[in-house]
């Protein structure tokens, strides 16, 4: 499903890019019951993954996630960069020496980038954090995937993108259990979780880089 | 408050340039880092021991880095644990065959950020140990923690594991003794004032001239309660009933007793609650095998002690005896 030279760098690169785009607008999400400093502490470490993804070693899918994880922890502040830079050594971890991604193996590697925000961040689901929209998303994915599909994923991507930004969306209205805003208490209910929020957003530009990547537009 | 500074932004970068320069050669300093370091690490023959958590808890940890103590110190800002970069690229610097031993005092984010640190390190086939601290039995989660803080008995594990490792002991070995320091070692603090962080210039919480915060923590976090200052004599019963309370004493222990002032309280001072308490324990049967006075982890400017017990069995009694150099020395 996957290849290390296109399909993950096509996926790295539209994530850094969405990532710089948005940082103001992440932070700002952030500022209301967080810190205020989510979207451009993140945007430390993308840019450096958009600018340098070329030099990383792409000997392999492990390789390159490592070499994404270990950028992202090194420069972002604050609890994010050890959150996401786990999330690309876990999966780099569970890639391993392979070059190229079965659709079930990709699952397993997003579950193992699950697996370590939930641990990096003593976070479970209902917490309020990124995971309440990443977990529903791969979910989704994964029952697109175990049915099959002729269309090279594209339809079962943006799915999984829809399902990411419903989630979102519902995290407004729950407590926050994690992070700086678990300091507001019941003031957090007002707001959407920056970090879901986040990750909704980036499903949805990666995947229209997919349709295009899929349906030869855009070249 | 008054303070020697310039800018306040490099209160720590001048302040690791002092150390590296009264050390006599003994110590290097890497500003990238904020890495206090021994001239002579690594050393292939032993396991390297990094710590770092905030600054403004001096002498530790860039003060104790040296023979028998840490390889290096690597601090973040005041009270502001390391980033992941710092503890990756110290434990790269550092590194020794034989491995390197991180040291962790219980705080959420230097957790976080030691621990991603010690996944990168493993990933690039380090052998890493790690060991958390949390000596602090004043309360169970703090603005700053989950769990109990990480405070004065630091010092102990250091000592311990620098002993230990100077003798050439294997990684899981200096784990093992470590745990069972912080198995053995509780500690509980009493403030009489406020700190003030140098960028931000004022008090970090206002507390009356006829109170007391008893429990504190090491960043001016609140502890138990807030009460009516107290004698010296009331205030040591207050502290080593948490204590001894906490680790089960009795009569016939052998302990290491600490009593650690918080950066502003006299010496005097502290020596006068070391008395008591010596004989206080005393009294319960419970004799002091080694005595420590002074300042070993403050909090700024804040007067204020904490009181430290370490139960004590042959194998850390030797530990202990063990000699050790630091550059922060008095004759």
């Amino acid at each position: 499903m996957t290849d290390t030279n296109d399909d993950v760098d096509l996926v790295l690169r539209t994530m850094a890019r969405t990532i710089v785009d948005n940082a103001e607008e992440f932070a700002q999400l952030d500022a209301v019951a967080g810190d205020g400093d989510f979207g451009f502490s993140l945007r430390n470490g993308f840019e450096v993954v958009g600018t340098d993804l070329d030099s990383f070693d792409h000997t392999s899918v492990g390789a390159l996630l490592k070499k994404v994880g270990f950028v992202i922890a090194g420069k972002v502040g604050g609890v994010s960069g050890p959150i996401w830079g786990t999330a690309f050594m876990r999966a780099a971890a569970a890639a391993g020496e392979r070059t190229s991604l079965t659709g079930p193996e990709l699952i397993e590697v997003l579950r193992a980038s699950i697996t370590g925000i939930s641990q990096r961040g003593q976070a479970e689901l209902g917490d309020k954090t990124l995971l309440d929209a990443l977990v529903p998303a791969v979910d989704s994915l994964e029952a697109s995937i175990a049915e099959g599909f002729d269309d090279g994923g594209v339809a079962a991507v943006q799915k999984a993108a829809d399902v990411a930004v419903s989630a979102a969306e519902a995290t407004l209205g729950m407590l926050a259990k994690r992070g700086r805003a678990a300091y507001t208490g019941e003031r957090s209910r007002a707001s959407v979780d920056a970090g879901a929020t986040a990750i909704g957003v980036i499903l949805q530009d990666i995947s229209a880089a997919w349709r295009d990547s899929r349906q030869g537009a855009g070249q | 408050m008054k303070k020697f500074v310039n800018d306040p932004r490099q209160f720590v970068p001048e302040m690791l340039t002092g150390i590296q320069l009264a050390s006599g050669g003994a110590l290097d300093y890497d500003p990238r880092y904020n890495l206090i370091y021994r001239a002579d690490a690594p050393n292939d023959n032993k396991v390297s021991i990094i710590q770092g958590s905030g600054s403004g808890h001096e002498p530790a940890h860039t003060m104790i880095v040296g023979k028998g103590m840490l390889d290096g110190a690597c601090p973040g800002d005041v009270f502001a644990g390391p980033p992941v970069e710092f503890v990756y690229e110290t434990s790269k610097l550092l590194y020794s065959p034989k491995g390197i031993l991180h040291l962790v005092n219980n705080y959420t984010g230097d957790r976080t950020a030691w621990e991603m640190a010690k996944e990168m390190c493993e990933a690039d086939g380090m052998k890493v140990g790690a060991l958390l601290v949390d000596d602090d039995v004043a309360v169970k989660d703090s603005t700053w923690t989950v769990g109990r803080r990480g405070v004065a008995g630091n010092f102990f594990v250091i000592k311990a594991t620098g002993a230990a490792s100077e003798n050439g002991a294997e990684l899981e070995e200096l784990v093992r003794i470590g745990e069972k320091v912080i198995a053995s070692v509780r500690s509980m603090g009493i403030a009489l004032t406020s700190c003030t962080p140098p960028e931000r210039g004022t008090p970090l919480f206002e507390i009356g001239d006829d109170e007391m915060e008893v429990g504190i923590g090491i960043h001016g976090e609140p502890g138990r309660e807030r009460v009516k200052l107290a004698s010296a004599d009331e205030i040591v019963d207050i502290l080593l009933d948490a204590v001894v309370g906490d680790l089960p004493y009795s009569s016939g222990d052998e302990v290491a007793l600490m009593i650690n002032g918080l950066g502003g309280t006299p010496i005097s001072e502290q020596y006068l609650l070391y008395g008591i308490a010596h004989r206080k324990l005393a009294d319960q049967g419970i004799s002091v095998f080694r005595s420590y006075v002074g300042e070993y982890c403050t909090s700024l400017d804040m007067a204020g002690a904490s009181l430290t017990l370490l139960k004590v069995d042959d194998e850390l009694k030797e530990l202990l005896l063990a000699p050790a150099e630091v550059s922060n020395r008095i004759f």
